[in-house]
């Protein structure tokens, strides 16, 4: 309970009521500070309800009375389930107090209303200030500029707006150095430079507002920079297995030699004619020729100037043209002959170049058959030629071959003897040293192969190793903004946490609340062990009864059986009822005392209850009241009556 | 006994030694006494073991400027004391032109190879071929250079399967063999092109020339090079490609599809007439008539083309120097197409007068 009062105590005191510091529990409220917390309570609530009641009680008994009557109304108009009257302020008890408290503590509206639902990272953040300031700012009404004051000038002026002009901006340690070398040659005057001679970046471009345009404009180079050199190195770089200097080395001197190649292409000197357009096409191009389409269309989209200089010199050209016909037209002679003359002299040039051209096919078929002839002559005269040759060569073997035979002829049957030996000693020796060579070819070829398998192998390796490299790659890129994620996320939480007020220990509070589950658990388990053990009871005294019944109804009749003949058995038999009966009354008895105390604790608590009720303090109020208001009545009676008389 | 084959044993030029192993190499492992590095190249594109798909050639020949190679393909099986080894190809070179003889001599060599796992058993047999003429084979006899003539070799092609293949179109590859035309012939698989050309110099057969044949050719420039150094020539080729190749052939056959296409350049000089038509009847005829062998078949062609040979020669005779002229052709008044057959054939056999 300690605990209920204490979070009660403490919302009330955020409410407004004035709660002294030595009340600890709902017990120590006055009525006077029960109206005051319900008051404020209903302020915050429903301001309309509140204001129109006062927080403090007033003196008469009758205006409290009326006081009591209202709160009560009002609370029954929030909602209030439980019975409230103007007792339950004036005459309090404490159970009735501490639920309605608690109702208007729950109706009480919560503080974070707006609670960010979605922790906002720090650029969603920025994003909403920005749009507060922005939306601050179009709120205020549009004013003519002689009605501005001066703190609109700044926001409704387009005195402030500055066009994007950005500069080249130098940075120390932006630079990459290439090799440790060079690094270290050029550190000290770097250095120097850095540290004594570079301006901060701020006084470096001309006009102080261009500077958050050249230092965007550089951050975004960066920036866009370090993205291109990581997808760039990411999908090629690892591929070629080359350090990133090597890589980057390669690339230059690739590219070096492109750009060389294609000026050296571009100065050859070309075999044009139109020399003056072509020095303007020219550069367009040269610079189609270096790059892909991409860049020739935006060359081409600028190239306006060009076409407009290409378009003057071509309407030169038919000026031109136009001018040359008509002295060509001026040349030729104005013929005054007659028509007749004309066609005898076209008829005589036609029969002469027919003549020409019969002559001239004669000759052509002349000197194809030449070539005709010539042609097979030559076919016949080359493949003499070529069989002559291998001819030649043949008998030059043989003739080689014979010489020698013939040198070895006088002594023949020797001769060939020794050639026979000579050949079967060189054959001997031949084979001889063909096994020689093998001991030593086999061992280099199994080692060629071997080494071929391992380096097959370790090609099949080092590209597992690459896609392994590949995927974790992946992994930290995905791992390195999750951490960045959560990094942002933890530090939002921290400054929330933070701002949060700290009066309220909340981790009591969720202490206590497992504190209480679980103890609720255990004595919900102990309830149903004792339901339990109650069912069992009740089953065993059931089988009992039953048993204790059957058996006496067994007995009963056994016994009545004998009892007509023996005199001895009528008397047990006698015994027999009179045990079953005193033992039925026992029984009886215990029955009736179980109830009674189960009577006698119900009372006892009805009695906890109704003393904690204080009924005998209120009753005594209550008539002290009464009396109050009698007095009060006949007050007011006797004021009635002096005043009308 | 000293056997000595006569001037046979200087036609072997070398032996080699190609292999494939299990990572997928193709390396010269061997040869004696020597192969120019060149050669090497072509004789590693003709084995079959250098192509990704492998289609197993065992046996295929051709030739590069004017050396005949021979290669015998086998597959490993296991057992074998060949490790790490799956193909390989016994290469042997060789002045002459007989399939038969080195291909069972190229066998014999892959025998032993595969049984004894050394270069130098295929050295001994290679020798004792070299020096004696006769190789012990291990398994069926032995190898005597001496069963296999020259002339057999010639005669092994099949006459009567070209002209059933083609019918009366047979006249324009016996018109161009007889005028040292170029003949390229196209067929996708190398066994079949091999048997086909092989039997196209017969139809030639008083020259018995057949280093006009290179039945296996690629399109690589010393290949073509080696081509072009013969006059005319009968070439085989794998690479459809080569369709479009008309500097290379001025008839062209497609073996697949049975077409003979004669190229532009070439039509004035194949022109072809009565006489043609009548040589086509006859050769048709002769292959046609079953009783009659493939042998009696080029005998029958090779009779016909002594008639007029003859002729010619006897033209030839009444003019200067026993050559011919045009103007003594002219004089006979033969139908044009005859008269140009005739004036080539001339040049063709060295009649003509320059």
């Amino acid at each position: 309970m300690e605990e209920v009062d204490r979070i009660l105590i403490h919302s009330l005191r955020q409410t407004g009521t004035d709660i002294d510091d030595d009340v600890q529990s709902i017990k120590q409220f006055s009525s006077e500070l029960i109206v005051e917390a319900v008051v404020r309570c209903l302020r915050v609530i429903d301001p309309t309800l509140g204001n129109g009641l006062s927080p403090s009680l007033p003196p008469g008994m009758s205006a409290r009375f009326r006081v009591g009557m209202s709160l009560a109304q009002a609370c029954q108009d929030l909602g209030y389930k439980g019975e409230s009257g103007y007792q339950t302020f004036l005459y309090s008890n404490e159970p009735e107090i501490r639920s309605l408290l608690m109702f208007l503590v729950e109706k009480l509206p919560r503080e974070s209303a707006e609670a960010l639902d979605q922790p906002a990272g720090k650029s969603a953040l920025l994003q909403k200030a920005i749009a507060a300031q922005i939306k601050t700012q179009l709120a205020l009404p549009w004013l003519p500029p002689s009605c501005r004051l001066s703190l609109h000038c700044k926001t409704q002026s387009s005195g402030p707006c500055h066009s994007f002009h950005a500069m080249q901006l130098s940075l120390p340690y932006s630079l990459k150095a290439p090799t440790k070398k060079q690094a270290k040659g050029r550190c000290n005057f770097v250095k120097e430079y850095w540290r004594e001679y570079l301006l901060p970046v701020t006084s470096q471009p001309s006009h102080h507002a261009s500077v958050p345009a050249s230092l965007l404009e550089n951050h975004a180079s960066e920036l866009s920079a370090a993205q291109e050199w990581e997808s760039e190195w990411n999908s090629q770089g690892l591929l070629s297995r080359l350090t990133p200097e090597e890589y980057c080395s390669r690339k230059r001197a690739r590219l070096q030699k492109r750009i060389e190649e294609q000026l050296r292409a571009a100065t050859q000197p070309r075999p044009d004619t139109h020399s003056t357009t072509r020095s303007t096409s020219d550069l367009t191009d040269l610079l189609n020729s270096f790059g892909g389409t991409t860049t020739g269309v935006d060359i081409l989209a600028k190239g306006t100037r060009f076409t407009h200089s290409e378009k003057f010199t071509f309407t030169q050209e038919p000026e031109k043209a136009a001018q040359q016909m008509a002295a060509a037209a001026s040349i030729l002679p104005s013929s005054h002959q007659s028509e007749e003359d004309l066609k005898a002299k076209q008829e005589v040039e036609i029969s002469a170049l027919q003549e020409q051209l019969q002559q001239l096919s004669v000759q052509m078929e002349e000197v194809g058959g030449d070539i005709r002839q010539l042609t097979v002559s030559i076919h016949q005269v080359s493949d003499e030629l070529k069989r002559r040759e291998l001819s030649n060569s043949e008998k030059e073997d043989t003739v080689r071959v014979k010489k020698q035979t013939i040198n070895l002829l006088p002594d023949a049957e020797n001769n060939l003897v020794k050639l026979q030996s000579l050949v079967e000693a060189s054959a001997k020796r031949v084979v001889y040293l063909a096994s020689q060579w093998e001991k030593h070819r086999a061992p280099l070829i199994d080692e060629h192969r071997r080494l071929k398998e391992l380096c097959s192998n370790r090609e099949m390796e080092s590209s597992r190793k690459l896609c392994e490299i590949k995927d974790l790659h992946d992994k930290i890129r995905q791992s390195a903004e999750e951490a960045k994620k959560k990094e942002s996320l933890y530090k939002q939480l921290i400054a929330e946490y933070d701002t949060l007020p700290k009066d309220v220990s909340r981790s009591a509070y969720t202490m206590r609340i497992l504190e209480i589950i679980s103890n609720i658990k255990k004595q919900k388990e102990e309830i149903t062990k004792i339901l339990s053990d109650t069912k069992e009871l009740q089953k065993e005294i059931n089988g009992l009864t039953g048993k204790l019944d059957r058996t006496f109804a067994v007995t009963d009749e056994l016994v009545f059986k004998d009892a007509k003949k023996d005199e001895s058995v009528r008397k047990s038999y006698k015994y027999l009822a009179a045990l079953h009966e005193n033992c039925t009354q026992l029984i009886q008895t215990i029955e009736d005392t179980g109830t009674i105390m189960r009577e006698i604790r119900d009372l006892e608590e009805q009695i906890e209850t109704e003393h904690g009720k204080k009924t005998v303090s209120n009753l005594e109020k209550i008539l002290e009241d009464y009396k109050a208001i009698r007095q009060e009545n006949s007050a007011l009676a006797a004021k009635i009556r002096e005043g009308q008389v | 006994e000293w056997d000595m084959a006569e001037s046979e044993t200087q036609l072997m030029l070398s032996v080699g030694l190609i292999e494939k192993d299990v990572n997928a190499d193709t390396l010269w492992v061997w040869c004696y006494p020597s192969v120019s590095a060149e050669l090497r190249d072509v004789l590693l594109r003709k084995c079959c073991l250098t192509l990704d798909s492998l289609v197993l050639h065992t046996f295929v020949f051709g030739q590069y400027y004017r050396t005949w190679y021979y290669i015998s393909t086998v597959d490993v099986q296991e057992p074998t004391v060949l490790k790490k080894v799956t193909h390989f190809s016994v290469v042997i070179t060789a002045k002459d032109f007989n399939p038969e003889k080195y291909a069972a001599f190229s066998r014999v060599l892959c025998r032993m190879y595969v049984k004894h796992g050394n270069p130098v058993k295929i050295m001994e047999g290679y020798i004792a071929v070299l020096t004696k003429g006769i190789c012990q084979s291990d398994e069926n006899g032995s190898f005597l250079i001496r069963d296999y003539d020259v002339r057999k070799a010639y005669l092994a092609g099949s006459i009567k399967d070209v002209v059933s293949q083609f019918g009366m179109e047979t006249i324009i590859l016996y018109t161009a063999l007889m005028l040292k035309k170029r003949i390229v012939i196209y067929h996708p698989r190398v066994e079949a092109l091999l048997e086909f050309t092989r039997a196209l110099p017969a139809l030639a057969w008083h020259r018995k020339d057949w280093s006009i044949l290179h039945p296996y050719v690629h399109l690589e420039d010393r290949e073509l090079e080696s081509l072009r150094s013969c006059t005319g020539y009968v070439a085989g080729f794998v690479d459809p490609e080569v369709t479009n190749r008309s500097d290379l052939f001025d008839v062209f056959v497609n073996l697949p599809d049975s077409e003979i296409t004669i190229s532009q350049h070439a039509k004035e000089a194949m022109a072809m007439g009565k006489l043609h038509k009548e040589i086509g009847h006859f050769i048709v005829q002769s292959a046609e008539d079953t009783d009659r062998a493939d042998v009696q078949v080029i005998k029958d062609i090779s009779v016909k083309t002594k008639e007029i040979l003859n002729n010619l020669v006897s033209l030839a005779e009444e003019g200067q120097d026993a050559k011919l002229t045009l103007e003594m052709l002219k004089q006979r008044h033969f139908p044009p197409a005859t008269e140009n057959f005739l004036f080539r054939l001339a040049a063709a056999e060295q009649l003509l007068k320059i």
